[in-house]
């Protein structure tokens, strides 16, 4: 009896003085998912007294997840929209905090077996308004072209739209998928296939070449190339807080723009911002 | 919309794999690998046709929100001192407590690619009524231009056109109410806005149009158009978590009089009053309804408070009301002009994620040019139609999730001291009018 006592004190106590685990919840862009997963773990890892949740959904979600108060961090792979920000200055008086975290290549992927290796930002626009429909018009084989894409809520989905088609809208045909890797894993098995994308995600899939115009040099999206400018299609990948971000939130942004955080969008596949 | 897709895709595969089944019994060999890449396909074209289904009706949106609310007024009104006229409507007589549905809006907007369709309805304990029924068409080459036409709010100031579902006070400042009753008006506008990579022409933007003049979904009753118009600005100073919104704003239009009785203000047995002009002329002819107004916002992201918003609003101009009170000239009542001001101030500090305090502080004067001390006196047509008021709201918001939010409101409302003789129905302004309103409401959004 006395045993069963000094075990329920012990228990009680240890759960009574456990102090329970700080939570940061991190929602948005899917071409992040990766990246804020491997930077959770790693985090994590020094500092256990943390818990780093983290979901994808689109950029679009995360964003209205920060406006609904159910995510501390927004990742997102375009820039915030004026009409967001307003709701944030409705809801918060805040325009929100907004942090360059990473930069990317937004990628053209084809399959591996495609004869076509570079496109112009013209080419690619007309095939994704469905004004090329065949790749021999662009060099390529007598094939049609199987269009695969985002969900609009995707950050990926809203930065192509606006700095490829100019805000035009997608042809009809084109085929929206939930994620990357899938958009990936599509044109990966398909011979006619094309897609767009994060340039940490292409694996079985090879990039398109881009140039600016049929007379300008074409350009993979390497550091180098990115970093110069050089490859006409770069963006930044954002982290979003609803105010000045503090405590662990504060912690955790600071620890994935230092040096240890930036080495790890490296080897994800994604540059640095510094 | 991803959950849909999901769905979708699970419900085709689930309607196809006993296609596939009962092929296999009936076969004894299964399908060869060509059928099955012809039903694949034929699956495929299936799907299109869903998602070709799914795209069209995602450009179909409902929203809308109802607000419930009990109200308590310091004391009973009655026909001398109304009481809550800008809380939401003037309480029944004898009565000092109410419940009621402020606001019970549902909205439907169909988006296009380069037009938009929106009706939005109110419907209350007192009916059903229409807010918005408009169309705006944006153009396809820039984008920022756009047409409206139809019922919707009018281009002036920031509270008109500030969501009372998102609003911090219960009801807009009580200038705002008088001048502009119901906020919306049936025209067109040209609206003109530029995203932030238009560099400085990103910062400002234009609205404005011509209106009939009679507010809401009221049949136009004269040939007079109104022009109204707003150019405003947006300064965010991201570095240092500031942003400076404000605009100007113009209404110039005319009421049209049914009446050849019209008051103007003047002097009135050696003192100042309301001067009675009824020549045959009045009658059919036009005067004025003129505004003008400027609108300031700060947002700042204070690093030891939060969020916190600073909003103003100043207008004055010629308003032409009816003796009995400051509503806009209508029908075949006597034109009465009055130079009008009035001004608003919100402070909101967010507390946290989910709480927010309120202060407001708002001004009415409906007749600039008389002091307390003129109303009241005899024969000089002045009446509580004149009187200055002044209100203090504090309030108290606590957003309990993303739809669901509760707001505890009490309003001090003073009113300009008259100097009534003791026959006069004005007796009771000649102190402050115990008419504080207290409202605690719910809403529920979506």
């Amino acid at each position: 009896m006395t045993k069963l006592l000094a075990g329920l004190v012990t228990a009680i106590l240890a759960f009574g003085f456990t102090a329970p685990k700080e939570v940061v919840t991190i929602k948005g862009s899917d071409t992040m998912v990766i990246l804020s997963q491997r930077w959770a773990e790693l985090y994590m890892q020094k500092h256990p007294d943390v818990s780093i949740q983290v979901t994808g959904g689109g950029s679009g979600v995360g964003i209205s997840a920060l406006i609904n108060g159910t995510t501390d961090i927004c990742n997102a792979s375009r820039p915030m929209k004026k009409a967001e920000v307003e709701k944030l200055k409705q809801r918060y008086n805040s325009l929100g905090v907004e942090i360059k975290a990473a930069r990317d290549g937004l990628s053209i992927y084809l399959n591996a077996a495609n004869s076509v290796h570079e496109l112009t930002l013209d080419q690619v626009r007309k095939i994704y308004e469905g004004e090329i429909t065949n790749w021999k018009q662009v060099g390529g084989a007598d094939a049609r072209i199987i269009l695969y894409g985002r969900e609009n809520s995707s950050g990926t989905y809203v930065f192509f739209k606006d700095n490829v088609l100019k805000g035009d809208d997608f042809a009809a045909g084109m085929q929206s998928i939930p994620g990357t890797a899938g958009v990936v894993n599509a044109v990966s098995k398909d011979k006619s296939g094309i897609g767009f994308g994060g340039a940490a995600y292409a694996k079985g899939v090879k990039y398109a070449k881009l140039k600016e115009d049929g007379n300008s040099p074409s350009y993979e999206p390497t550091e180098a190339n990115i970093r110069s400018g050089d490859y006409p299609l770069t963006r930044y990948l954002f982290m979003y807080t609803r105010s000045r971000p503090s405590g662990a939130v504060k912690d955790f942004i600071d620890w994935a723009l230092s040096s240890e955080g930036q080495a790890v969008v490296t080897k994800i596949g994604y540059f640095p911002v510094k | 919309m991803k959950q849909w897709v999901l769905m979708l895709s699970a419900a085709v595969l689930l309607y196809g794999a006993p296609v596939f089944g009962q092929d296999s019994d009936e076969e004894s060999g299964g399908d060869s690998s060509e059928d099955i890449g012809s039903k694949v396909e034929a699956m495929g074209e299936s799907m299109l046709e869903m998602k070709s289904t799914l795209d069209a009706l995602k450009k179909l949106k409902f929203s809308g929100y109802v607000q419930a609310q009990y109200q308590m007024a310091d004391t009973v009104g009655n026909s001398l001192f109304p009481v809550g006229s800008a809380s939401a409507g003037t309480f029944g007589s004898n009565i000092d407590n109410r419940f009621s549905v402020r606001r019970g809006r549902l909205k439907a907007a169909y988006t296009a690619d380069y037009a938009q369709f929106v009706l939005q309805f109110d419907v209350t304990e007192k009916g059903l009524g229409i807010k918005d029924a408009y169309t705006t068409i944006t153009d396809p080459w820039l984008r920022g231009f756009s047409l409206t036409t139809g019922v919707f709010n009018r281009p002036f100031g920031f509270e008109i056109g500030y969501s009372s579902s998102q609003r911090e006070s219960p009801e807009r400042a009580r200038f705002t109410q008088t001048l502009f009753p119901g906020e919306r008006d049936l025209g067109v506008q040209l609206g003109v806005s530029f995203d932030e990579e238009e560099g400085v022409l990103g910062m400002f933007n234009l609205r404005a149009g011509i209106f009939n003049g009679t507010g809401g979904t009221a049949v136009e009753n004269d040939n007079n158009k109104d022009f109204i118009g707003r150019l405003g600005m947006q300064l965010p100073f991201s570095d240092i978590g500031l942003a400076v919104d404000g605009g100007v704003s113009v209404y110039s239009g005319k009421v049209t009089s049914r009446s050849a009785l019209v008051y103007d203000f003047g002097t009135v047995s050696g003192g100042p009053g309301l001067v009675l002009d009824s020549s045959a002329a009045n009658l059919n002819a036009s005067f004025d309804r003129s505004y003008v107004g400027a609108d300031l916002q700060l947002y700042y992201d204070s690093p030891l408070l939060g969020g916190v918003s600073l909003r103003g609003e100043y207008v004055t101009g010629t308003h032409p009301g009816v003796p009995s009170g400051s509503a806009v000239y209508s029908g075949s009542d006597a034109v009465v002009n009055r130079d009008v001001s009035g001004y608003y101030v919100y402070f909101v500090q967010n507390i946290g994620l989910v709480n927010q305090l309120v202060v407001k502080y708002d001004v009415f004067d409906p007749n600039t040019k008389v002091e307390g001390s003129d109303i009241g006196k005899s024969s000089n047509g002045l009446s509580a139609a004149d009187i200055k008021y002044s209100t203090i709201g504090l309030g108290w918001i606590f957003h309990w999730n993303a739809n669901v939010k509760f707001t505890a409101f009490y309003e001090i409302v003073k009113n300009e001291e008259v100097n009534a003789a003791a026959t006069s129905k004005l007796v009771p302004y000649k102190s402050d009018v115990k008419d504080n309103v207290f409202t605690l409401r719910a809403q529920y959004k979506f």
